[in-house]
């Protein structure tokens, strides 16, 4: 100790120099400087790695699919959230475990106002984290030729849960000033994102449309690619764990230690703000419904949002042109392949498409895809490819199976199109349809004994014990019968026939 | 008067901490002595706006602690040292008496200067960038005292401030709080009458959670005269000889 006298109290600062922060954000830097959020990062790349990015690189390399898991399903919030708030919570606790309540409690600045530069601090290191984490994680899909775009509405509300939970953790930690709180937090934190997945898979619409890991309604195979993310329902949870943030750091301004009167009544109107948000995000939840584009929210649509993304279509094929979304250009030849077959039985006949296009598939609310129908439409007549319904592209095309062969590929497509050329849409058909396009499919190259498991799979998913028969019964009596004749009088019987056959007129004893 | 307080209480349950202390301290060092239990911390926490009392009145710096706006204007010319610093272990010197000299209001632009002057008056400038779990428990103690009087305090409170403190460090902790009370009132709570003879110029003794003198050091000094009190000094002798009166 000098005991040389210094001025402890210094002129004012010198003239020309840069001015100086406010105090708020210098104690933030100080904070930031030395916050132990970063010491939990490592922990929190490993997961985010495992269980965020690892198991997406098994989906088709498509922006909508590959994020589904992570963003779609929240598991970049699980992987982060419930640390952070852990985390946070340690931090909250800090002057009742370090001994410096009444150190700090002795100085003139609220409490409170000190306690958000340190909340803001933690919160900065785990969404800044969050975001580099996501950032890594989509450098990486373009690196790897990812198509599409990123969703970048549900990062934002990734990065909103992780406030939220940063907030959560922090206030338990300044409420409850104890070693426990911590891992209590960060438990309870995990707790909350299971009831959050298990209440998501369970309800489709309503006030669960909000929970962080619901994944109904977030997006679909098409968004990023076909149409645009629709910004309603981020933006409706972001306003729901912003709320929630904001009325859980009030409740840490509400204990008579955390300032004046002023200040305590400023904290009850922060908590009422967030508890509005928060009410308001559920009523606006309330009124969502699911359009073929995703989840609109009347009061926050944007009509522009629902218009379809435009596009330079990639082409190929010869004779039989084939023409796809530039995301989808690593399936062309394939599909080119796959179509051709069906498309060589039926040329020539009357309304047989001349070319096949991609269209944009409808929005289903289930996780996953949910098949859709080929239609045939126009003149001349065009087939329609809801590419992004299919969840058999070839390639990775799973979390947990097998890629999907060219085989499986080629036989779906195929049936899908012979179906849509005998006019059955989604349905089974007629027994004549049925027999038709089991002649067709086995012109085609799909032999009789493969059709009734590839039937099932791929128009009756839900279909009961005990799964697909064999090639049997009197459909397939028939579809043996036409495919047997030469291809010219089966040419001359489906150009006679077709438009009734289409109609659903035609019943199994006229085939020939 | 910077420190007067009327019939101070202050109950902790069933047990009386501080019982009815009445005092006035101006500009100067003023000196609290008493055993351990005595009360001394107790009633230094009310003294710095950290524990209210259970009755009595207190004004400190002409303000009342009890309405929250005299209360801040009072934390913003305080200073104070507790019995037992709690400090953040990732911070360093520097950052942890910033951090004190933004919560005490100081202006953003004064804050650079004042801090490496409280660092530099507590002898810790070439550790000022030492992250605080690296320092002894002595240098804790001179950090705790840095930002103690970061904001040139015109009330401080010390709370054992020369616990863990070499002698040299002694010496010069006493001299820079002759030289903080000539413009200042500095209240040191400490069970080491040296402290108190060397640097205060009046001197409170508490007992059970009373004042049972106060007086100048040379008073207490007197008190002890030929009283046959134990005590290797005058001033032990005089402390002794008034607790022993208190006593009995």
């Amino acid at each position: 100790m000098t005991t040389a006298t210094a001025p402890a109290r210094p002129a004012s600062a010198r003239r020309g120099h840069l001015p100086r922060p406010p105090s708020f954000l210098r104690l933030v830097r100080i904070e930031l400087r030395r916050s132990p959020m970063p010491l939990i990062l490592p922990l929190i790349a490993a997961l985010f790695w495992f269980d965020s990015y690892r198991p997406s690189t098994s989906q088709a390399p498509l922006y909508p699919l590959v994020t589904f898991w992570n963003m779609g399903q929240g598991h970049t919030i699980i992987d982060v959230g419930p640390f952070a708030a852990g985390m946070a919570a340690w931090i909250g606790a800090r002057d009742g475990r370090r001994g410096t309540a009444d150190l700090v409690t002795a100085t003139p600045r609220p409490r409170w106002v000190a306690q958000l530069a340190t909340w803001g601090a933690t919160a900065l290191w785990a969404v800044l984290a969050y975001l580099v984490f996501a950032g890594v994680m989509f450098a990486w899909y373009a690196h790897r030729g990812v198509q599409g775009e990123p969703p970048w509405w549900w990062v934002a509300v990734g990065a909103t849960a992780v406030l939220a939970f940063t907030a959560a953790g922090f206030t338990a930690g300044v409420l409850f000033p104890n070693r426990f709180v911590a891992p209590l937090a960060a438990f309870g934190g995990f707790l909350l994102m299971m009831m959050s997945s298990q209440t998501g898979f369970r309800d489709r619409s309503g006030w669960a449309l909000l929970l962080p890991t619901n994944s109904n309604g977030n997006f679909q195979v098409d968004s990023g690619i076909l149409y645009p993310y629709l910004p309603d329902l981020p933006i409706a949870r972001m306003m729901f764990l912003a709320g929630i943030a904001v009325a859980v750091l009030g409740l840490a301004g509400l204990p008579a230690a955390a300032g004046g009167r002023r200040v305590r009544m400023a904290a009850a109107a922060v908590i009422v703000v967030g508890l509005t948000a928060t009410g308001t995000a559920v009523g606006l939840a309330r009124t969502a419904r699911l359009s073929s584009h995703g989840m609109v929210i009347p009061a926050l649509h944007d009509a522009a949002s629902g218009k379809l993304i435009a596009y330079t279509p990639v082409c190929a094929g010869s004779g039989f042109r084939v023409c796809l979304n530039p995301a989808y250009r690593r399936y062309l030849t394939d599909t080119v392949g796959a179509l051709a077959p069906v498309a060589h039985e039926v040329a020539g006949l009357p309304g047989a498409p001349v070319r096949a296009v991609q269209a944009p598939a409808i929005y289903d609310d289930n996780d996953g895809q949910g098949g859709q129908p080929m239609t045939i439409s126009g003149d001349p007549p065009v087939l329609s490819v809801p590419y992004g319904a299919f969840s058999f592209l070839p390639g990775p095309a799973g979390f947990s199976t097998a890629p999907v062969s060219r085989t499986v590929y080629d036989q779906n497509t195929r049936l899908l199109f012979a179906q849509a050329f005998v006019g059955a849409g989604d349905t089974l058909g007629t027994p004549a349809q049925q027999a038709v396009r089991a002649a067709l499919l086995q012109a085609a190259g799909v032999p009789f004994a493969q059709q009734p498991g590839l039937v099932s799979g791929a128009l009756q998913p839900s279909a009961p014990s005990p799964g697909p028969g064999r090639a049997t019964g009197p459909v397939y009596a028939a579809a043996a019968r036409f495919a047997a004749l030469p291809p010219a009088t089966r040419h001359a019987w489906l150009v006679t026939n077709l438009a009734a056959l289409r109609a659903g007129q035609v019943t199994l004893d006229r085939l020939p | 008067m910077n420190v007067e307080l009327t019939g101070l209480v202050r109950r902790f349950g069933r047990t009386q901490a501080v019982a009815g202390v009445s005092l006035r301290v101006g500009p100067g060092v003023f000196g609290l002595l008493g055993p351990n239990g005595a009360g001394k911390t107790s009633l230094l926490r009310m003294m710095a706006t950290v524990l209210p009392p259970s009755s009595g009145r207190m004004e400190l710096l002409g303000r009342d602690p009890r309405e929250h706006p005299q209360r801040r204007e009072i934390r913003r010319r305080l200073g104070y040292l507790p019995q037992n610093l709690g400090y953040y272990p990732g911070f360093t010197v520097t950052e942890f008496v910033e951090y004190f000299a933004l919560l005490k209001d100081m202006p953003p632009g004064q804050v650079p200067r004042a801090v490496a002057a409280a660092v530099e008056r507590v002898g810790l400038a070439g550790k000022r960038k030492s992250r605080l779990k690296t320092l002894s428990g002595g240098m804790l103690r001179r950090v705790g005292i840095a930002q103690a009087i970061v904001n040139d305090p015109e009330l401080l409170l010390l709370d054992e401030p020369t616990a863990g403190l070499d002698p040299e460090q002694r010496v010069a902790f006493r001299t820079m709080l002759r030289d903080i009370g000539e413009r200042a009132t500095v209240v040191v709570s400490t069970h080491l009458v040296e402290d108190i003879g060397a640097a205060c110029t009046e001197v409170a003794l508490m007992n059970q959670g009373g004042i049972v003198f106060h007086g100048t050091p040379a008073q207490l000094t007197a008190r002890g005269e030929g009283s046959g009190a134990a005590g290797d000094a005058p001033l032990e002798r005089g402390y002794s000889a008034v607790l022993a009166e208190a006593r009995a």
